[in-house]
């Protein structure tokens, strides 16, 4: 159905992909499997036509494919779902099903009661009942997925792509996606089911294959591979050299950071936690389980509902983040791009962007002193750049978040919360970040970590707490934490 | 749960696009109630057409920036489009019954040509909507000022019929104004087109992975408030007899207001030309009431601002609310 030949894709400062080769049967539901950063989401949007790759070829359905645009190879029967969607959240769900494709009377105009009936119809072949004329807005992340494999049904879908679907959703309908895209196997669709999670590689998919650093490392039959092997072919290395070893922290009798029932937005509710000097928490919970919104609460980014935090011993019922900065807190958002990095800026002023006071002199900026930090900063955490000037924008994934993490790192006393920071970034990157993240709590830094990769969770956590559906559902230490546990709490439902 | 469904689905569907509808009307009846207590000719019938009237060439320059908004966009060359829709209108008219027709039509046809132009740019050269009509805004300035300095040529008497008329006792000019409106509504609802006006305001890049043609969907918008422009720009030419090149240079900023009153978000995907109109309706009706109280011209300026300043802040705050 589909066959890459030595596809290579760079982009400045990184090379996503190099020389990749790739073929997905017909009527075949194939696993792409890889770490964070490995060039799997570069990967299927050159197939999917949204990027065009700097060499190689591609044959889809016995043609050579040489899509300029996500319109021509829709045509052609690709379609994708994205991990972040491409819904129009405003609209109505029969809306977005058929968008780009409307029903239409014999006048050629919309015809509002077919794209409803038609959607419905298509939703139920899914196994799924929705109200059809609700926003997609209103949906749960689930629904909303589905929304989106509906919609690639109501062309002649012949290659669904789905990225990390299996991260958004919990369990049961794990489950039942699975039992979908079996259902469609049978009709004769291809699929390629993009994951890093090895267990629903083996229950789903027919082959697998492998990349690491943008490079193919192999494609078995998931009958004639073992689980061990797939680790090590994505890995490449063993966990023990990526997380730095685990010191005893003593534990300081009062905690530096403290909530007391407190609730952000109207969603995150209840939480009571403690953090201490030295510790990294890791926080874990499955996408939308509310943990961003703490992380934004904490450092006064969204406001507090209800409830105190205490820093140090100081009780405050509002924050914001120049009083959270004053107290020595630091904030690694999930977005570096939009929320984090002034991407058209260089180093130095990326790097001193919150303590910009300490880089002024007589009301105005010491670029000398400035780039005299950064140079500090670059050395220390080997951040790949030419110099304090280099634009950020320029930079590679795993480098741009080390300017972020340099950041806070150099002006953190008491509390640095990251929000997935590993994500997207290589596994080079990824064992520096940790670095980094061990030496600060060496220092006494208390660090609370949000991260949906389990083995970052197992790796680095002292202590791990989880959240779902806006709550804690439980803590336990980092020594006693496993795979299945943190999953359980992460996961389980209320009354099934 | 199923009571929201129920009354949901009672409401037709050209208000339910526009929540922001109610409050227009609220606002509406707030004026009413404070033009009753301030003169006993304010609710009459007679200021009501009045108001209608003078609100036509508000709507008419509004309807067609709702569109642009809608996809995410804005025009900010209607002003100057419609000083040279003016001048051309009266300037080759020059009195003459007889070119009345051609000049409309080539007028209209000008002014549609015009946003498809606009659109062309922002599309082939990849600038933003804002900055191509921006610059597409001071060439045609220039063209008009090339034209005429001044006020330029003159419609004859039966053409402003167009700004004074009335059939049946309803304006001319308004009624057009209002059925162009509802022609719009039912094209955003009925044209494919239409419906992808609001996925590409809602979410540019979503539109792009889903296959939706930007082009398109841009020439649409910029095609249809180009021809609202020339639209007013005949408008202004029969109420004022003559066509002045600097006849429009209000109406960029002040169609926006229109826009935002009637619920159109101005980040795009939501809202409609139902609630422009209604927004429109209100601004007259505020100068009508601030005419009333002897309030300046000037303060009506500042009036204005205050409004739009307000409502865009209850809407931040409503959907921070959501």
């Amino acid at each position: 159905m589909l066959t890459l030949e030595g596809i290579s894709k760079s982009f400045p400062g990184v090379r996503a992909l190099a020389g990749v080769n790739l073929e997905v049967g017909l009527g075949e539901i194939h696993g792409l499997l890889g770490e964070n950063g490995a060039g799997k989401s570069t990967l299927i949007k050159i197939i999917a036509g949204a990027l065009a790759p700097d060499e190689g070829d591609m044959i889809f359905a016995g043609a050579p494919a040489r899509w300029s645009s996500p319109r021509e190879a829709k045509l052609a029967g690709v379609h994708v779902v994205y991990q972040e969607f491409a819904l129009f959240p405003q609209l109505s769900v029969a809306e977005n099903v058929f968008l780009g494709s409307e029903r239409r009377n014999r006048f050629g105009l919309i015809d509002h009661a077919r794209t409803r009936r038609e959607a419905g119809a298509l939703l139920a072949r899914l196994g799924v009942s929705l109200d059809v004329s609700a926003t997609v807005a209103s949906l749960s992340v689930a629904d909303q997925q589905m929304v989106e494999i509906a919609r690639a049904m109501t062309r002649n879908v012949r290659l669904l792509i789905l990225d990390e679907p299996t991260a958004v959703i919990a369990g049961r309908e794990v489950a039942l996606l699975f039992e979908r895209l079996r259902r469609l196997r049978e009709d004769g669709v291809s699929v390629l089911f993009i994951s890093h999670r090895l267990d629903e590689v083996f229950a789903l998919c027919d082959r697998v294959t492998v990349l690491k650093d943008g490079r193919h490392v192999g494609t078995h039959e998931t009958g004639d591979v073992t689980r061990s092997r797939l680790i090590s072919m994505m890995v490449g290395r063993d966990l023990g050299d990526l997380f730095p070893p685990r010191r005893e922290v003593a534990r300081m009798r009062e905690p530096v950071l403290r909530t007391e029932r407190v609730a952000i937005g109207d969603r995150v509710q209840d939480i009571s936690i403690e953090l201490y000097a030295g510790e990294i928490v890791a926080l874990a919970g499955m996408v939308g389980a509310g943990r961003t919104e703490l992380a934004l609460g904490l450092f006064g980014a969204m406001p507090l509902a209800k409830g105190a935090i205490h820093i140090d011993g100081a009780r405050f019922t509002s924050m914001s983040p120049a009083k959270a900065i004053r107290l020595g807190m630091g904030l690694v958002t999930e977005d570096r791009k939009s929320q984090g990095l002034a991407l058209l800026l260089d180093v130095a002023a990326n790097i001193t962007g919150p303590a910009l006071a300490e880089v002024t002199r007589r009301g105005l900026v010491d670029r000398e002193l400035e780039a005299a930090i950064a140079a500090r900063e670059i050395e220390r955490y080997r951040i790949g750049c030419r110099g304090p000037a280099t634009a950020v924008a320029t930079m590679s994934g795993g480098n741009q978040q080390k300017v972020i993490v340099a950041r806070w790192a150099r002006i953190c006393r008491t509390v640095l919360i990251l929000d997935e920071p590993t994500r997207g970034i290589d596994v080079g990157a990824k064992a520096e970040i940790y670095r980094i993240m061990r030496e600060l709590a060496a220092a006494g830094v208390a660090i609370l970590m949000i991260t949906s990769e389990l083995t970052e969770v197992i790796g680095m956590a002292d202590r791990v707490i989880v959240m779902r559906e806006g709550r804690i559902t439980g803590e336990m230490p980092g020594s006693a934490a496993t795979e299945e546990a943190i999953m359980h709490l992460a996961t389980s439902e209320r009354a099934a | 749960m199923t009571a929201a469904l129920a009354i949901r689905a009672a409401v037709p569907w050209w208000l339910r696009s526009n929540a922001a509808l109610a409050g227009v009307i609220v606002l509406i009846g707030i004026v009413y109630g404070i033009g009753a207590s301030v003169s006993d000719r304010f609710l009459t019938l007679a200021n009501l057409l009045n108001v209608i009237e003078q609100t036509t060439d508000l709507a008419l320059v509004s309807i067609g920036q709702t569109l642009t908004v809608l996809a995410g966009g804005i025009d900010l060359s209607v002003g100057s489009l419609i000083s040279l829709a003016s001048c051309l209108t009266s300037g080759l008219i020059n009195g003459n019954p007889d070119r009345v027709v051609p000049v409309v039509i080539a007028v209209l046809l000008l002014g549609t040509l015009v946003g498809l132009v606009n659109a062309g740019l922002v599309v082939t050269l990849r600038v933003h909507p804002l900055i191509v009509t921006l610059g597409m805004g001071a060439i045609l300035q220039g063209v008009t000022l090339l034209y005429a300095l001044g006020p330029v040529g003159r419609v004859p008497r039966g053409f402003s019929f167009l700004a004074y008329g009335r059939i049946a006792g309803l304006p001319v000019g308004a009624t057009l104004a209002v059925t162009l409106c509802m022609l719009i509504a039912l094209l955003l609802r009925y044209l494919p087109l239409g419906r992808q006006v609001y996925a590409l305001g809602d979410d540019a890049n979503s539109a792009r992975l889903v296959g939706l043609r930007r082009g398109r969907i841009l020439m649409l918008v910029h095609g249809c408030s180009g021809f609202c422009c020339a639209a007013t720009g005949l408008y202004l030419a029969a109420r004022f007899g003559v066509g002045q090149p600097y006849t429009g240079v209000n109406y960029t900023l002040a169609s926006i207001t229109p826009v935002v009153l009637g619920g159109t978000v101005l980040s795009g995907g939501r809202g409609g030309v139902v609630g422009t109109l209604f927004g429109a309706f209100l601004m007259s009706l505020l100068n009508n009431l601030l005419n009333f109280m002897d309030v300046s011209k000037h303060y009506q300026l500042v009036a204005q601002a205050l409004i739009i300043i307000l409502a865009v802040s209850i809407y931040v705050e409503r959907r921070r609310m959501e």
